[in-house]
């Protein structure tokens, strides 16, 4: 052994000081701050969110009542009312954007994690997809009021719901390709090595074992345009009264009603908003925790 | 002294080699490349008609881009490719023309990591049938039921064909995709390191299932397990840095190889 070298010097085991000494003062220190700093960023955090959320709940709730959900929003300066038709409008303009957004982002999707995984295209559209995940939403109403408000002359649920679409679509793009991703190439393999076309894998195969996350991008991408506001101010804007079965015209809706309501000098608008608020918290609320139950589902099997 | 004494028990009452077998596959002047990588240099070989082919070496040295030549499954993959002759019953599946889907439903295949689908065991087995044969339900069954007594699974499963083959365990999970790539009547198998995931149990059933398997069909298997090739193939190539160093029948590569490479690598002096 070389008396020179400390470390083979002191090598026997119990030379060794006890475990506790051996850290130093102000390792000890810096981990106190470390926790007592993320504690305290943490009470922050569920402060305000909790705040938030109690005062939608108080509110919300004062202004709950069974007419909400059958009367439409009453005219300025009359009693009572409910939101019964921007309840229907806004599921009317969810539905249509996330029927359109559906097959486009999952095939798009599917193109990007299964066909195009080596060819620049795909990693273009990639791109293009992250900055349209991240593009102002106002810019999208915008976008489509130039393309459909503008030509058709009048505002309307479709271009609402185009409008959302856009906003779910790189949503849906996104989660199904990390979902397709996921799956195994080894699973491919085995689909191709018996015969099968790579679109029969893909279809029997990928997707289904990708299924559950798929879904659960597309119940996220609904609580996302489910609350978006900005996006129908310019296409759909908003309808004191029922809307044409042909969706032309203004279609009311929760996101810009309580926008309108909450402004308003009225104050049974400004009840209607708080209920309508809150019903859109708990409705997108629900919709997380279905997403959750799905993929937690998967991961148990 | 031979120092492949301990090889020498496991090779004791095992089926020796057909050298007369008719042959299967004939490997020429093989080369394959990945991009820019040269992974197989100039392999010739020939596989025997129902006889267990091993392919063994170590890591990198180009066993199982071999295998994966045999059903082309690395054209799934753009730059990878191969030159040189890969003859199937005389047919060169390395020609452009060839179907692909035929070929692979000609030469089945089996991955190191079981990969059941996502559906029920039977449809598990059933997929490669209901690509292209339209079989009457009866029919069906029957080659479900007899695909599956082939991987010595029936008894397992037969109650339970209805549900998720991913709930099957590792060992049941590989039996089940023999059983898929056996369902289509393939000519040859391919195991690439099929019992490597598994635990010794299974694994001894697996092999016992391929030297079943060897009455049927022509097999191939990648191996890093030298034992096993021992235990369980007829012939044995030993592949280096992507050549073919040796190929012999099993005994002689491992009592008695010419190659001092071959000798090295089994008695474990490297590799």
């Amino acid at each position: 052994m070389d008396a020179r070298n400390p470390i083979l010097a002191t090598a026997p085991a119990a030379a060794y000081p006890p475990r506790a000494n051996r850290v130093r003062p102000g390792r000890r220190v810096a981990d106190k701050i470390l926790i007592a700093g993320s504690t305290l960023a943490t009470i922050i955090g569920i402060v305000v969110l909790g705040s938030i959320l109690l005062m939608l709940i108080v509110e919300g709730i004062k202004g709950f009542s069974p007419m909400i959900f059958t009367q439409p929003t009453p005219g300025p300066g009359s009693e009572g009312g409910g939101i019964a038709n921007a309840i229907l409008g806004s599921l009317v303009l969810t539905v249509i954007g996330i029927v359109i957004a559906t097959p486009v982002g999952v095939m798009a999707g599917t193109y990007l994690a299964e066909y195009g995984r080596n060819s620049r295209l795909a990693d273009l559209i990639r791109f293009l997809n992250d900055i349209l995940l991240s593009a102002p939403s106002i810019l999208i109403g915008l976008f489509v009021y130039t393309l459909m408000v503008r030509p058709m002359g009048t505002y309307s649920g479709w271009a609402g719901g185009v409008a959302l679409a856009i906003i779910a679509t790189p949503v849906i793009v996104r989660t199904t390709e990390d979902m397709l991703r996921l799956v195994p190439s080894q699973m491919r393999e085995a689909g191709v090595a018996l015969g099968a076309p790579p679109s029969h894998v893909i279809k029997s195969v990928t997707w289904r074992a990708a299924s559950a996350g798929i879904v659960t991008g597309i119940l996220l991408a609904l609580a996302r345009i489910a609350g978006e506001t900005a996006p129908l101010l310019f296409t759909a804007l908003n309808n004191n009264s029922w809307f044409n079965a042909n969706l032309l015209g203004g279609i009311p809706n929760l996101p810009v009603m309580i926008y309108q309501f909450a402004l308003s000098p009225y104050q049974n608008w400004q009840s209607l908003a708080w209920a309508g608020a809150l019903l859109i918290t708990v409705t997108i609320l629900a919709l997380s925790i279905v997403a959750r139950l799905v993929i937690k589902d998967t991961r148990a099997r | 002294m031979s120092p492949t004494t301990s090889m020498s028990g496991q090779l004791a009452g095992r089926n020796p080699a057909n050298e007369s077998a008719p042959v299967r596959i004939a490997v020429k002047d093989l080369n394959f490349y990945y991009g820019q990588f040269h992974g197989l240099k100039n392999v010739n070989l020939n596989f025997h008609d129902r006889q267990v082919t091993a392919l063994i070496g170590p890591s990198g040295c180009g066993k199982s881009t071999l295998l994966r030549t045999f059903n082309r499954i690395y054209s799934l993959y753009p730059e990878q490719r191969a030159t040189g002759e890969i003859l199937l019953d005389g047919q060169n599946v390395l020609d452009p023309k060839v179907d692909l889907n035929e070929l692979r439903a000609r030469v089945g295949m089996v991955f190191q990591k079981p990969t059941p689908f996502p559906m029920s065991i039977y449809d598990n087995v059933a997929f490669g049938l209901r690509l292209y044969e339209r079989l009457p339900k009866s029919e069906l069954d029957g080659r479900v039921e007899d695909a599956l007594r082939k991987a010595a699974l029936w008894d397992e499963v037969k109650d339970k064909m209805k549900q998720a083959g991913t709930g099957l365990s590792g060992g049941q999970q590989q039996r089940l995709c023999i059983a898929r790539s056996v369902a289509q009547r393939p000519e040859v198998i391919l195991f690439d390191e099929p019992t490597s995931a598994l635990d010794p149990i299974s694994t001894g059933r697996i092999e016992e299932l391929i030297e079943q398997l060897r009455s049927e069909f022509t097999i191939v298997i990648v191996t890093h397990n030298m034992q096993q090739a021992a235990r369980i193939s007829q012939f044995t190539a030993f592949m280096y840095l992507g050549e073919l160093v040796e190929f012999a029948p099993t005994t002689k590569i491992f009592m008695n190889p010419d190659q001092r490479q071959t000798q090295d690598y089994i008695t474990g002096r490297f590799g």
